[in-house]
């Protein structure tokens, strides 16, 4: 990994934080836990074009840690870690399929598997299907949250266009 | 537009249209009302079940459960309507749940592993 890299990396992950705190400051949308925007996932999906498997990896888990650190919820680490990591490994399978063009459509899948890891390790840590009911409403929710972070990416795409040389 | 793009658009929107389906569903509010019958509520605290309370002849009152991990949910009844009042974890999702209203939706405290939900008289 060249300076350059390194450095673009850092940065999107740093800008990926502030959008994260700040978006800590918005009221919850519904009472439902896991229910989010999840603003700091354009530039996720803006990396998953842009960048190998493995430099995205990296990015997304240091931000997870960091925002646990600065939102200092750390029981929610292994909700968003989980999450996370479904996401991004089926965001990185099916960049494969999905042409840049159709960006959104790989965040929305994005958000489905993110909100799949939730659950599932809600239901692991309680131990019951107490949480289940939540699913549909993390989907629905997580559906559109997705399409606009998907869309969000596409205008930063848009914009800058990254060189195929990078 | 190629085939796996198309195959991917059906199944998200399937997935959103069976999602959508179900929260609306999820989303109404229970029938149950407190001054026609009883209603029956369980307290479950790691996966047991640690009270269980009939909100129709339950008084206004105000608990504290605490977590054998540290921790505490103040559980307030009133009005014949249970709720978390207070809690010192650090989401407080389970206070901003507000009463418990929805049949399938029950109000969860993920930290403390509390979960409090309707239930049938049987299971008591």
């Amino acid at each position: 990994m060249n300076t350059r890299k390194l450095a673009e990396l850092s940065m999107l992950t740093a800008a990926a934080l502030i959008v994260f705190i700040v978006e800590l400051r918005f009221p919850d949308i519904l009472p439902v836990p896991g229910v989010k925007l999840g603003l700091a996932n354009i530039f996720t999906v803006y990396a998953v074009y842009r960048f190998k498997a493995k430099e995205v990896f990296l990015m997304v888990i240091t931000r997870v840690t960091l925002g646990a650190v600065f939102s200092s919820n750390f029981s929610a680490l292994l909700y968003s870690f989980s999450g996370a990591m479904m996401c991004l490994a089926g965001m990185l399978l099916v960049r494969r399929i999905i042409p840049v063009k159709y960006i959104w459509l790989c965040s929305i899948i994005g958000a489905i598997l993110h909100n799949t890891g939730q659950i599932l390790v809600a239901m692991l840590v309680m131990r019951s299907l107490a949480v289940l009911p939540f699913y549909p409403i993390l989907l629905t929710a997580g559906c559109i949250a997705g399409a606009f972070t998907g869309i969000c990416a596409s205008l930063i795409l848009k914009r800058h266009t990254p060189r195929s040389s990078d | 537009m190629t085939k796996g793009v198309k195959i991917c658009i059906a199944a998200v929107g399937a997935v959103f249209i069976v999602s959508l389906v179900l929260t609306v569903r999820f989303l109404t509010p229970t029938d149950k009302n407190a001054s026609e019958g009883s209603v029956w509520v369980e307290i479950v605290q790691d996966n047991n079940v640690i009270f269980t309370l009939d909100l129709s002849k339950e008084d206004d009152r105000s608990f504290r459960i605490e977590s054998p991990e540290g921790g505490w949910n103040e559980v307030t009844i009133k009005d014949h309507s249970i709720m978390i009042s207070d809690a010192d974890c650090p989401d407080h999702t389970c206070v901003k749940t507000g009463t418990l209203r929805y049949e399938y939706l029950p109000i969860v405290c993920l930290p403390h592993k509390l979960v409090i939900r309707f239930c049938d008289k049987e299971n008591s």
